[in-house]
């Protein structure tokens, strides 16, 4: 370990070299404390990156042929992508704003462009898809977005029509000018919500009154003015979108879920003003239509200037597929084929042939338990299918039919295999081409719940998945990897339970056999060396998986368990990002809030670590707990306590129980206390140390912060409380100190020699309050420093004319927060830092019950040239490391700032003793200085959090960065003090070493000899 | 110092040609050479053997000589003490920044007295002769003693002893906690 005093002296010797020359003292004080960017030959070394999209919403593949490689997804996170359809990479991505200004409306392929609407119908975009450029972009009239297609003339496809709320407008393809727009008639009325082009002269849009009529609208396309107008009656319909579809040769085809019938209406034709109903029972279609399923139309239009096919499907239930085909007559409607049970139904085009995939379950077991599975869907579950089947489904099977008769293609079945611990799937894309021999191939993609995409060949084999639940990342932790076996040994040896029951002699013995293995496993270790060396090194893989994890020597490589959005947990190893498992949690609420708690790690070697989630239900407010091993993912089968009311909040305590586990409070909305693990010797312990547990609420919509204490029988007393008027300001974040964070010095060394010690209360929350008043001259930004045993307020800044939203860190002594600044608009930086003073009140114990005099605070701002998404502080195992600031910015770079330009000393006339404590000359412009970059060209989009996380090198600490883009990398904030150069010449070394000993022991005899020759003189 | 028995007339003489021999006594007259030849062509007075005609130094101990001892002891007591204004010259000129040679020569100041101190029995020996042999002693060790304070001083005024609290600040345990605390937002 690097002795603390030695880093003094130096930094005083320095200082004093600089003495004169205090214009230069900035500029050399940073060469000498870092220098943090990589070397070329470092890239990739220590760091990673994945580069994710989200889930996909819209996906089409780039043309119809067998050699074709790119797709492209457009997703909810607002992003435009393209993918290598043989790799799985992304070729390009394009990141747009996020909320609903950049949402994705529809993405439509057409040859080489790719026509988007984006933010509800304000932009209309066109790219080229082949190196993703941008061929125009035009500003659509205001109004929400309801439909578009493509409209062809003279079946060349020229024109984009998009159907706004009260409007229509005509673009060209090639340029973006718009042809003509026209307002909608009556558009308060009707519900305009689908617009058709069969490649003639009209467009038509068809609109709904709902529960009264239709209104179908036709254009013209030379000049946009109406060329037909009508309505037809139809009081069974309330959505064009969602249950209509045009067919055949613009035939709408409507399903009335009520009456179970499909309705018909030529679009075109005048004379029929009424829709003609075929009642389901007739095509000898099953009517149980499984309850609260709204039945669903599938069609297809594979060439916009052509009319749509005359067959569709017609979902009856969440595994029930009907390919039906309207006949030529207009009016009937033949079944071709009962698909019972599909999944998921596609179809796909390639030169003239249409085909229809099916996606059935595998298991011969699924067709018996089917009856069981309709019972389980009930009108409260999700528009999805997530009832979960109540068997294990290990494959699902998809097939080709011909479109026209409904026979099964010979040789397409693709088996796409389900992960137990995976989602169910959800959406099907199929990329289908012919063959050389005139058959059709055909390649898909697999979108399940869990927001993965698979892509599987012909015949069943996987070629890429994308897990894109990584994309949107809740919170994570990393996880020690376990110790091997030898090392386990070694150290069960040195336990605690070790040595109790055993003499002196089965020690010894027991001594001796684990050095044994040692050798042995150093000895494999050696001979796997020699083996691989004889390899050629493009064979050598050094492939991760769960069996060969082991912890490293300086606990480099850890387990990143990661909790996504859309329920899924991931655990990733820090070294490669490889995921080593993935766990789906099915029914977990898109707004659920989770809290990951780690409870037992992997230090209790034989009890396995032990990792809980907490799952809050948002609109129910009951909490689920899921435990798992964070090592293998693998759920724990351990008693969970029952949760019959809503969980508010919980605590980890330090206490552990018999099997090394930290015990978890649940507070509920009684107040009242649930502990997990709940055994005889937690109670105990728990009514012993009751008086000492406390814990604090904060409910931001009450403006109300409250403290309570642990009573003996679980039951709490509220103790203090603190309201902040709600009209005034309201609570954005609070953030104590992190547990596992380690302050080495207790206090600062001033220029004279003599400490100021630092504030150091484990029990002190930073609390950010916003104002309601958003005007620039009012608005204000407030944080609070409370003590949450006791609730007193230790300080409070008010930020006037600042606003949100405010990043901060709360670690040490210190608060660091980020704010934009109304009056001189530019962000700011403030750091405030706390200090008990040249006195330490008890330098034994810290009770925030017994601390009468309050600390002084110092407070200094500066200006920080850029906004930034997040902030996060370095942190290592003993905390003797000077700390940086991880700060994230909306560019994608992530910043390591040095705590040092944000400290409150800073002195604005420059000393002797501010000279000798290194304290840089106070400037309010904060530097953005490119090499401070870790994450050099590897920007991480939209950076929602960064995790730090010790390693067991002092110097080192991992540091993830996730958001659309999961980075992870290491910093050295005092640089690498600990570890020899990656550089370090160690040929040079050792042969100087050795050059200078054969030198020594020849010298050596040569002077022997001549003294023996001198004596016989 | 010139032997009296070399100035005698048989006096001893060194004898070029004999290789072996590196002096021989002549006691037969004569055939001397040398001083001695001069001294029988100036006049043939015999003197006996031994006799020199020049006085020979008085080698008993005098009062003069106690004097001269009493100096040197004086000399090696008061050394330590004269060193001193050098010493704070030294010091002077050096200043307090920490590099390579004052951190040499303070070595040098803290070490010689001690070193001094560590062989005071063999000094002692040498004032043995003294009669005021404690008195020096004494002076000796006193003035060692400043030379290690100098030192000291110098160490402080460079910052090389621990002496404030804040050299110990690196040895302060964080004080353990008393009340476990946690919580939240509401979730």
């Amino acid at each position: 370990m690097y002795p603390p005093s030695l880093v003094v002296t130096f930094t005083k010797k320095s200082s004093v070299k600089m003495a004169k020359l205090t214009s230069l003292f900035v500029i050399l004080l940073s060469f000498f404390c870092i220098s943090e960017a990589v070397f070329e030959d470092q890239v990739g070394k220590f760091d990673w990156r994945q580069q994710y999209v989200g889930k996909t919403l819209f996906a089409h593949f780039e043309s119809n042929t067998q050699s074709s490689k790119k797709m492209f997804v457009a997703t909810d996170k607002n992003i435009f992508a393209s993918f290598n359809s043989r790799t799985g990479d992304l070729l390009w991505r394009h990141v747009d704003k996020t909320g609903p200004e950049g949402t994705i409306d529809i993405l439509l392929l057409h040859g080489q462009d790719a026509l988007m609407v984006v933010g509800d119908g304000r932009l209309l975009r066109s790219w080229d898809t082949n190196i993703g450029g941008l061929n125009w972009e035009v500003v659509l009239d205001t109004g929400s977005f309801q439909a578009a297609c493509f409209v062809a003339i003279q079946d060349t496809v020229k024109l984009v029509a998009v159907l706004k709320k009260a409007a229509i407008s005509l673009h060209y393809l090639s340029n973006g000018h718009q042809k003509w727009v026209e307002n909608l008639p009556d558009s308060d009325a009707v519900q305009y919500q689908a617009v058709y082009s069969g490649g003639e002269e009209e467009v038509y849009v068809l609109g709904v009154v709902p529960n009264s009529h239709l209104t179908i609208i036709a254009y013209s396309l030379e000049d946009g003015e109406i060329i037909k107008q009508r309505s037809v009656e139809a009081s069974w319909l309330s959505s064009v979108e969602s249950s209509c579809v045009v067919v055949g040769q613009g035939v709408l085809m409507c399903v009335d879920p009520a009456t179970l019938a499909l309705y018909t209406l030529p679009i075109q034709a005048e004379e029929t003003p009424e829709f003609s109903q075929i009642l389901l029972q007739v095509l000898y279609l099953s009517p149980t239509v499984s309850p609260g399923f709204q039945p669903v139309l599938v069609s297809s239009q594979p060439h916009p200037a052509r009319s749509p096919l005359s067959e569709f499907f017609l979902q009856l239930g969440p595994d029930h597929h009907v390919l039906l085909q309207l006949n030529a007559d207009g009016y009937t409607i033949a079944p071709l084929r009962d698909f019972q049970p599909a999944f998921l139904v596609s179809f796909a085009t390639t030169g003239k042939k249409t085909v229809a995939a099916v996606m059935t379950p595998k298991n011969e077991t699924v067709s018996r338990h089917r009856v069981v599975s309709f019972i389980n869907y009930t009108a409260v579950s999700k528009p999805r299918w997530l009832s979960p089947l109540p068997f294990p489904l290990q494959a699902c099977a998809i097939n080709l039919f011909s479109v026209d008769s409904g026979r099964r293609l010979l040789d397409t079945t693709v088996l796409f295999p389900l992960e137990p611990n995976g989602g169910k799937p959800h959406m099907l894309y199929v990329h289908a081409f012919l063959k050389k021999d005139d058959s059709v191939g055909y390649r898909v993609l697999v979108q399940t719940q869990d927001h993965a995409l698979t892509f599987i060949q012909q015949p069943g084999r996987v070629v890429w998945t994308r897990e894109e639940a990584l994309a949107d990342v809740v919170t994570m932790e990393m996880v020690d990897l376990p110790l091997t076996g030898t090392q386990a040994e070694l150290e069960g040896e040195f336990g605690k339970k070790a040595g109790k029951e055993h003499g002196l002699f089965p020690m010894v013995l027991k001594r001796l056999s684990s050095q044994v293995t040692l050798l042995q496993a150093w000895l494999a270790h050696l001979w796997k060396l020699f083996y691989e060396a004889r390899k050629p090194r493009s064979q050598v893989k050094n492939e991760v998986t769960i069996e060969t994890l082991s912890r490293d020597e300086f606990n480099l490589q850890k387990m990143m368990v990661m909790v996504t959005a859309s329920g899924k947990l991931f655990g990733i190893d820090s070294k490669s990002g490889s995921i080593l498992w993935k766990h789906y949690l099915e029914n977990v609420q898109p707004n659920a809030a989770f809290k990951l708690i780690v409870q037992r790690t992997t230090a209790h070697f034989p009890h396995p670590p032990q990792c809980t989630l907490l799952i809050k239900d948002k609109d129910t407010g009951l909490a689920t707990l899921h435990v798992f091993n964070p090592i293998f993912g693998r759920k724990s089968h351990i008693a969970l306590p029952a949760l019959p009311r809503p969980i508010l909040q919980s605590l980890l305590l330090p206490v552990i129980d018999q099997d090394y586990a930290k015990v978890l409070l649940l507070v509920d909305d009684q107040y009242k206390v649930t502990a997990f693990p709940s055994t005889k010797n937690v109670l105990q312990q728990l009514q012993e140390m009751a008086s000492s547990i406390f814990f604090y609420l904060i409910r931001s919509e009450h403006g109300n912060l409250s403290g309570f204490r642990l009573r003996k029988d679980l039951s709490t007393e509220r103790i203090w409380e603190v309201v902040l008027p709600t009209e005034v300001q309201k609570i954005v974040a609070v953030k104590g100190k992190r547990p596992n964070e380690h302050v080495h010095s207790q206090g600062r060394v001033m220029g004279d020699r003599s400490v100021l010690y630092k504030y150091l209360n484990p029990n002190l929350l930073a609390v950010v309050t916003e104002s309601t008043d958003a005007h620039p001259e009012r608005a204000f930004v407030g944080v609070f420093l409370v003590d949450g045993v006791t609730g007193r307020i230790i300080h409070e800044a008010v930020q006037r004319k600042a606003r949100g939203p405010v990043h901060f860190v709360h670690s040490e002594n210190w608060v660091v927060y980020e704010y934009w600044n109304t009056k001189s608009r530019r962000n700011e930086f403030s750091v405030l830092e706390l200090f008990e003073g040249t006195e330490l009140y008890n330098s034994t114990v810290f009770s925030s019950l017994d601390r009468p005099h309050l600390p002084q605070v110092l407070q200094q701002t500066y200006i920080f040239p850029s906004p930034i998404t997040t902030m996060e502080a370095t942190l290592t195992e003993k905390g003797i490391t000077s700390r940086h600031l991880l700060v994230g910015l909306p560019s994608g770079a992530i910043l390591s700032l040095p705590k040092m330009f944000l400290d409150p000393r800073r002195p604005e006339v420059v000393t002797e003793h501010s000279r000798e404590e290194n304290l840089i000359p106070y400037a309010p412009e904060m530097p953005i200085r490119t090499e401070w970059f870790i994450n050099y060209n590897q920007t991480v989009a939209r950076v929602k959090g960064i995790y730090t996380a010790p390693s067991g090198l002092e110097s080192t600490c991992l540091v993830v960065a996730y958001g659309l883009d999961i980075y992870q990398t290491r910093v050295y904030p005092s640089k690498q003090f600990d570890v020899l150069k990656d550089d370090y010449d160690y040929v040079l070394i050792s042969s100087v070493l050795f050059a200078l000993f054969f030198a020594t022991m020849i010298s050596k005899r040569l002077a022997q000899v001549k003294l023996l020759n001198r004596a016989w003189r | 110092m010139a032997t009296p028995g070399g100035q005698g007339g048989g006096a001893l003489s060194t004898r070029g040609g004999a290789r072996r021999m590196k002096w021989a006594l002549e006691l037969t007259l004569g055939n001397a050479r040398g001083r001695g030849d001069r001294q029988s062509n100036q006049g043939d007075v015999m003197y006996p053997i031994g006799y020199s005609d020049k006085p020979v130094p008085d080698t008993s101990i005098q009062e003069s000589d106690k004097n001269l001892v009493e100096k040197r002891c004086w000399d090696v007591a008061l050394g330590p003490l004269k060193q001193i204004p050098m010493n704070l010259f030294i010091m002077y000129m050096s200043g307090n920044t920490i590099s390579i040679f004052p951190i040499m020569m303070v070595c040098m100041m803290a070490w010689r007295p001690i070193q001094a101190l560590m062989s005071m029995s063999a000094t002692f020996k040498l004032l043995e002769n003294s009669n005021q042999q404690w008195l020096q002693g004494l002076v000796y060790s006193v003035g060692n003693l400043l030379g290690s304070a100098l030192a000291i001083y110098k160490c402080q005024s460079m910052g090389l002893l621990p002496t404030h609290s804040s050299d110990w600040l690196a040895f302060i345990e964080p004080p353990v906690r008393m009340e476990i605390m946690g919580g939240g937002m509401v979730l």
